[in-house]
């Protein structure tokens, strides 16, 4: 067996960099913001280097641009670059959080040579904007500790792959810090000179776990590694450093993604019909926006097309951080879609999203909406018209004690023009809002007019006086 | 009276993320609104107490005490009872805190729990109940009933029902509720405000501690925040528009009843001190006289008796005989138990603490104030703080709660307050901004440059893109600063009573396990004439007992620090070297700078040596002044006679705080009072106080009685200064001592001192690494770490005293280990690692430490051979495990290779942080690595004014309030330490060096001040590689 082994040293700035093109220094933090994990090369220049603190990065570079590392973007983006080298090798083991095996020793044949697979490699990495490491091996552990110091070659001379481990410096070596500590301690400083040191002494002085580790990179111990499977949906997801305030900015790293799913639809041989778009936003809920065709479709021109005009038609409501792609159904390339073998119609959950999809089809996205109570005092900002979800999910628990409101909101408060002849109750003062620019301050009552009506007025900060709803 | 109103529900600030307004606020208020009076009611806690009671003392309102409860269970059908308790008289507010003691003590630190038990069996007899009936919403009328009924079996004609109007909706249903079970229950009603802060502008702050203590944003709180902003003390108008008014007479009502005044509260002394039959003057007057006769065998001097005399009379007139014998206590307990202990402040340097043993500055031989002992006119108590060992002071905290009991022990609380950091955060987190956004604008932040402009900062660093989120922002965050966040415990003040104490105060849990704080912190006892004891602690007392237990055995007889020579000139000419590693107190930089300026040549020059490195004397620049007519370079001259009474000691240039309040006095015209209130606001600066009042009365007073305005300047520069870190006199003069007795020891017994000094660990400004490198230059021999020589202490070995480094410096070895290797060492030592393991009992850690050490030189040829013995080993057969193992010799491993220096010198480091071999800066220079370097040593015979190369490790990075904008960095090579100082645009330009190096280049011009060598930096680079680099390259060494 073969392997090759992809590291990828800052995939996340990559993720980053690919999606927006941005100068100045830019280095990803855990997520406590205490550490820098990641630092890009204008920032490595600066001084800055993944285990420092934070705040030592940000002494060295104040206008240091940061990001904060989140484990499963992580997991997803390295499952991301899985799925296209899955394109080139059957045999793909991930190796989280930066790094991938693919078995080659039966890809030789097919395409012709190592050489040619290292280059195929070489050059699907140059066309993604990715940095990685590669290197082969004769065991997956010789090839990621290869990869890992950026030493890996083209070749599988067994012999030479042997001397290069050897000539490592033991923290290159992968193994726990306490075995490393001894072997320190011992006065060793290559894996070469841990290799010369007689295997059952190894394991009766140091631990059989360690030797296990060393045969593992000989060679000479069983290190099997199971094939990952392509998962069944697509999700992309692009990243921005500074926000994108107008929807043109979002095109770039649209027509990327979109590729990206054209290629994974014709590998899957399927189509499909709808788009889910998230946009990120720092302040606000995240905009969810579905695209549809109006067939199966699988072209990259046609989605983008749909979404330049489902952006011009919903202009962004507030500068977007972040987006996400993503397909979840799919249908093949010929079957039509439908109905079942006895002509049912699915499941419940299946008749409703035909529901939605029928209606908003009729009558516009943009026309379907779903009301649900919101926790807020202001009775402006108590209740939502949101974006239709799936029934039981995402609904905000409803209190059990609401307040005494009008059935009837007006759309705005209407000025109160004729003197009410009895007040049925107040008031009741609200003030609140000041954290978002809608401060409201008023004592409302419920009154009644001289047409018998039962209403629901208030009194602002100035005197005024307005209708704000109906009680039936 | 008519129409009057007494708010008896306030929340504080002291109700952690509840209350927005001070207790002060809130009090001051009240007085504005002509309110009859106001009940500070904070959740099971009476801390916000002190503080409205110094706002109202002197007041027509009258301050309630009371406090907020909701239980943790209900009575049988009932909803949880939630209620305020109201102090009605002295009795009533020790039932009061009884009871929040049993709730505060329960729970974890910050939390109470009672229960109904808890109410049913504590006596609350005098205390009156204000029952805050359930909402319509959270319970049935039957409940509200069942609860409403309990509490009126429990208080009887003591309860009352609150009615509140916040104007929130549901309020008309819960009205009619309270009317109804008032009627039932043949209850009165009494208005309540429900108040959480005094004034509706911090409902924003209201909403973001809400928040907070939600975890939520105010913008996702929802209906966890209030409705609105009613929750205000209201005026009286319109409270009267809002109740009836029979409830708000019945609020006047209560307050008449309630006759309890915080400043009734009186403490009284434990009596257990005095023996029977005879009354604390006289036993203080026994002691101090048995003191005497101790101090002055040949008689005690004319002086000292008028003196002893004076203060005894003041004494006694004030009553303080209890808090002396209290003190002396103590102290005879310390002495009994051999712990070094030693008092220090305003009524510790007197000629009795000097009989009863409190301190040690002899009256007789120093000449010093002892002006500000007691004095009549303030009404405070004395303050006397002591230090002891810093590694035996648990000993005297504990004898202290098994002499008093913990019923009548415990320490002052410390309030922790928001600072700039915290308050950013928070206020942050509450507005929903971005966590690591916030962090990098912390960064961002200079903070000693005042005039900061946040909004710009906040837009800047794009934590929001509204302008007026951001002025927002700035807002709350300034009047979040200084808000109560928990109480944490005092260093050392504990506060022992004559009955229970928690009948004079809450006692709560502290963080720690088994200590417990009450709820007031060291200004709120001021403010209440509550008598505390301080008990500290102080490493360099530790250090000198054990100097003095190494000297005692060298001369084979005991030598105390009372046999320290007085006024040594060698110990004086030590120090005007500068030469002062390890010496108490002036061995920071900047003290060892001032040395060869000041040159001491006197005890009384030591005293000034301490308290002239502060900021008070520095941003006032009084230093060089001082320095100047010290040295007759300028004339001493008084403006007038009062003036020169209180500058003569300190040659006209004001040096100590108290010199700076009685100049305000004197040369400024303040009154007593003013300048009692100068000396508190100053003592309060740094955390709310405000100066800047006190400005203009001292330059106009200073200038009206024609004196210099640069001077009344200067003079108010340093009362700034001196906020929040006043130094005075008395605290020097003891300090002094100190200096001058750790310094005798480091020149005459330097191997004493070392020892001790290290013995003592953690303590000081120097890691042990550079007090070893120090006692090597001072020609004392230090010798390694040894499992056949070393005990777990270092100790001091032969007749020649080398200092033995004992096993503790091996980092991370086991204490009880490193005892057991000493215990049962054999006579002619252990002679294999096999038996160093068994005889010993060593786990396979300790091992491992001891041949990372190098510990076993005895019978290991190297460390990685030793290592290797080690890594292989099984429990001997118990037959054997008696014999002698000496002839057991394992096979050495040839594939391992011998250690190189650098190997060695570099695994002491990791080992112990020090190495006894030569310095790695020695092995680099061999290797060529640093040709155009000079060692420290040569700086100090080069040239000034000349382009210089220096390297070395960095052992210190040094940002001082006092120089703005300049960076120390302090270099270690083999010869010693260099001091470089790097400008701010250097610092700038090159920020990587500066503060990631552990190996700098320095390019500079060398700079001379007498002895003082500087190199002011121009281009730094990092070396760090090299330090890698040195086990690979540097020579084989057998």
């Amino acid at each position: 067996m073969l392997w090759l082994y992809l590291h990828f040293p800052h995939l996340l700035l990559d993720h980053v960099r690919r999606n927006q093109d941005a100068s100045g220094a830019l280095a990803i933090v855990d997520g406590a913001g205490q550490y820098v994990v990641q630092a890009c090369p204008a920032a490595r220049d600066l001084g800055i280097s993944p285990g420092m603190r934070l705040k030592t990065a940000l002494g060295l570079a104040p206008d240091l641009n940061i990001l904060r590392a989140d484990p499963k973007q992580e997991a997803w983006l390295l499952e991301d670059q899985a799925r296209w080298l899955y394109h080139y090798a059957a045999h793909i083991t991930l190796a989280p959080p930066d790094g991938l095996w693919a078995e080659i020793s039966s890809l030789q044949k097919l395409y012709g040579g190592l050489p040619a697979i290292w280059q195929t490699v070489e050059q699907a990495l140059t066309e993604r904007q990715l940095t990685a490491w590669v290197a082969i091996g004769h065991t997956p552990q010789a090839a990621r500790l290869l990869a890992h110091t950026g030493k890996g070659e083209c070749t599988a001379d067994k012999g030479h792959i042997l001397t290069e481990l050897g000539n490592l410096p033991l923290q290159a070596a992968g193994f726990d810090k306490k075995s490393c500590t001894r072997l320190q301690r011992l006065g060793l400083n290559t894996l070469g000179e841990v290799f010369a040191l007689p295997a059952p002494e190894l394991a009766r002085r140091l631990s059989p776990e360690l030797l296990a580790i060393i045969q593992k990179i000989q060679g000479t111990r069983a290190d099997p590694k199971a094939p990952w499977q392509p998962p069944h949906t697509f999700r992309q997801r692009a990243d921005f450093i500074q926000e994108v305030e107008h929807a043109q900015g979002l095109l770039f790293s649209l027509q990327r993604i979109l590729a990206e799913l054209e290629e994974d639809l014709c590998w899957r041989q399927q189509d499909t019909d709808t788009l889910l778009l998230v946009l990120q936003h720092r302040h606000e809920e995240p905009t969810r926006l579905r695209i549809r065709t109006t067939g199966p479709e699988h072209r990259a021109e046609v989605f983008l097309k749909l979404i330049q005009l489902k952006l011009d038609q919903q202009p962004l409501r507030a500068p977007v951080t972040g987006l996400v792609l993503a397909v979840k159904r799919f249908t093949g390339r010929e079957a039509p879609g439908g109905q079942d073998l006895l002509g049912e119609t699915q499941d419940l959950n299946e008749a409703w999203h035909t529901l939605i999809s029928r209606l908003q089809a009729r009558l516009g996205e943009q026309a379907l909406r779903q009301l649900a109570p919101r926790d807020d005092h202001r009775p402006e900002q108590a209740w939502s018209a949101g974006e239709v979800r799936k029934p039981g999910k995402g609904q905000a628990s409803t209190s059990a004690l609401l307040p005494h409101r009008p059935l009837w909101l007006l759309n705005g408060p209407r000025p109160l023009e004729q003197t009410p002849v009895a007040w049925h109750s107040g008031p009741e003062r609200i003030s609140g809002g000041w954290w978002d620019g809608q401060r409201v301050h008023r004592d409302y009552y419920i009154a009644q007019l001289p047409g018998g009506e039962l209403a629901w007025v208030f009194r602002d900060v100035h005197d005024g006086w307005f209708i704000h709803g109906w009680f039936g | 009276m008519a129409g009057g109103y007494a708010e008896l529900f306030c929340f504080s600030n002291f109700t952690f993320l509840t209350g927005a307004s001070h207790p002060h606020e809130l009090a001051e208020r009240a007085l504005e609104l002509g309110y009859d009076a106001i009940a500070i009611t904070d959740a099971c806690s009476v801390a916000g107490i002190p503080r409205a009671w110094a706002a109202l003392k002197d007041s027509p309102v009258k301050l309630i005490t009371g406090s907020w409860f909701e239980l943790d269970d209900a009575p049988a059908g009932a909803t949880t009872p939630r209620f305020i308790l109201l102090a009605q008289s002295r009795k009533g507010y020790g039932q009061l805190c009884q009871l929040i003691t049993t709730g505060r003590r329960r729970a974890d630190k910050g939390q109470y729990q009672l229960f109904a038990r808890d109410i049913e069996t504590h006596e609350l007899d005098h205390c009156l109940c204000l029952w805050l009936p359930p909402a319509t919403t959270g319970a049935s009328y039957e409940q509200a009933l069942a609860c409403g009924e309990w509490l009126q079996r429990l208080f009887e004609q003591r309860l009352r029902i609150a009615a509140t109007r916040t104007l929130e909706a549901g309020e008309e249903q819960q009205l009619v509720r309270v009317r109804q079970l008032a009627e039932q229950l043949q209850l009165a009603i009494a208005a309540t405000g429900e108040v959480h802060m005094h004034a509706r502008e911090r409902q924003p702050l209201q909403d973001v501690l809400t928040a907070l203590r939600h975890h939520a944003t105010v913008e996702n709180a929802g209906h966890c925040l209030f409705q609105n902003g009613e929750r205000y003390l209201r005026p009286l108008p319109v409270l009267q528009r809002l109740f009836p008014p029979a409830w708000l007479q019945e609020t006047v009502n209560i307050a008449n009843s309630c006759s309890f005044e915080p400043g009734s509260l009186r403490y009284e002394y434990p009596p257990d001190l005095v023996p029977e039959g005879e009354t604390p003057a006289a036993y203080l007057k026994r002691l101090t006289r048995e003191g005497e006769r101790r101090r002055y065998p040949e008689g005690t001097p004319m002086k000292v008796q008028a003196l002893i005399r004076k203060e005894l009379g003041m004494i006694s007139e004030l009553n303080y005989e209890h808090y002396f014998l209290t003190i002396h206590d103590i102290v005879a307990f310390a002495r009994k138990r051999g712990i070094l202990c030693q008092g220090r402040g305003s009524a510790a340097n007197s000629a009795v603490c000097y009989c009863l043993g409190i301190t040690e500055v002899n009256p007789a031989k120093v000449e010093l104030l002892f002006e500000r002992f007691i004095s009549k006119d303030r009404d405070e108590p004395p303050d006397i703080d002591v230090d002891f060992e810093h590694q035996r002071r648990e000993e005297v905290i504990q004898y202290i709660y098994q002499r008093y009991g913990r019923e009548r022990a415990a320490l002052a609380a410390t309030v922790i307050r928001y600072r700039y950091r915290s308050a950013i955060r928070d206020v942050g987190k509450a507005l929903g901004f971005d966590a690591a956004l916030v962090e990098k604008l912390l960064d961002g932040i200079d903070w000693r440059d005042k005039s900061t402009n946040w909004r710009q900062q906040i837009l800047d660093k794009g934590l929001t893109r509204n302008p007026k989120v951001a002025e927002q922002f700035f807002t709350l965050v300034n009047t979040l600063l200084g808000f109560p966040r928990h109480l944490s415990q005092h260093v050392g003040g504990f506060v022992i009573s004559a009955g229970p104490l928690a009948e004079l105060v809450p006692v709560e849990n502290a963080a720690m396990e088994g200590r417990t704080v009450i709820q007031w912190d060291k200004d709120d006892l001021e403010s209440l004439g509550l008598m505390k004891v301080d008990v500290l602690a102080l490493g360099m007392l530790t250090a000198i007992r054990k100097a003095l237990e190494l000297i005692s055995e060298e001369k084979g007889q005991a030598f105390t620090m009372q046999d320290v020579p007085q006024e040594d000139p060698d110990t004086y000419a030590m120090l005007q070297k500068g030469d002062s590693i390890g010496v108490f107190q002036v061995e920071s930089r900047a003290q060892i700078n001032m040395l060869p300026r000041l040159k001491p040549e006197t005890f009384y020059d030591l005293v000034i040596e301490v308290a002239i490195v502060r900021p008070g004397p520095i941003q006032g620049n009084m230093v060089h002044p001082y320095l100047r007519r010290k040295h007759g370079l300028e004339p001493v001259e008084f403006p007038n006679d009062a003036v020169r009474q209180v500058l003569e000691r300190t040659l006209g240039v004001p040096i100590f705080q108290e010199q700076v309040i009685k100049l305000a006095m004197v040369a400024a015209g303040f009154t007593g009072g003013e300048a009692d209130k100068l000396r508190r606001a100053m003592a309060a600066w740094k955390s709310h106080g405000d100066l800047t009042p006190f400005r203009d009365k001292l330059i106009t007073g200073m200038l009206e009685r024609g004196h210099d305005p640069d001077f009344a300047e200067r003079l108010y520069q340093q009362i700034c200064g001196f906020g929040g870190y006043g130094f005075p006199e008395s605290h020097a003069a003891s300090f002094a001592l100190l200096v001058y007795v750790s310094a005798w020891i480091k020149r005459h017994y330097p191997a004493a001192f070392y020892c001790a000094l290290l013995n003592s660990q953690p303590m000081g400004f120097y890691s042990p690494s550079q007090l070893v490198q120090d006692a090597q230059r001072h020609k004392v021999t230090v010798l390694a770490p040894d499992v056949n020589h070393s005990h777990r202490e270092h100790t001091l070995q032969g007749p020649e005293k080398h200092l033995r480094l004992g096993l503790r410096i091996i980092q991370g070895l086991s204490s009880s280990g490193a005892d057991r290797i000493h215990q049962h060492r054999p006579k002619n030592g252990y002679q294999s690692a096999a038996e160093l393991r068994t005889r010993a009992g060593l786990n396979q850690r300790d091992m491992e430490l001891l041949a990372g050490a190098n510990a076993m030189p005895g019978f290991t040829s190297n460390r990685h051979q030793a290592y290797w013995q080690l890594l292989e080993h099984e429990e001997p057969a118990e037959l054997f495990a008696n014999e002698p193992m000496a002839d057991y010799q394992p096979e050495p491993c040839h594939l391992l290779p011998e250690p190189t220096e650098g190997q060695n010198v570099l695994a002491d480091y990791s080992s112990q942080g020090l190495t006894l071999q030569r310095h790695p800066l020695a092995l680099l220079r061999e290797q060529g690595h640093l040709s155009y370097c000079l060692t420290a040593d040569q700086l100090k015979t080069t040239r000034p004014g000349i382009p210089v190369q220096v390297a070395g490790l960095v052992t210190g990075r040094q940002r001082p309030g006092t120089a703005s904008g300049v960076t120390f960095v302090t270099l270690e090579d083999e010869t010693g330490n260099i001091n470089v100082v790097v400008w701010l645009e250097t610092a700038r330009r090159q920020r990587k060096p500066l503060l990631t190096a552990r190996l700098l280049h320095v390019k500079g011009v060398i700079e001379k001040e007498g002895d003082i060598v500087h190199v002011m930096a121009g281009k730094l680079s990092d070396l760090s590689h090299l330090i890698n680099s040195l086990p690979v390259s540097s020579r084989d060494f057998h």
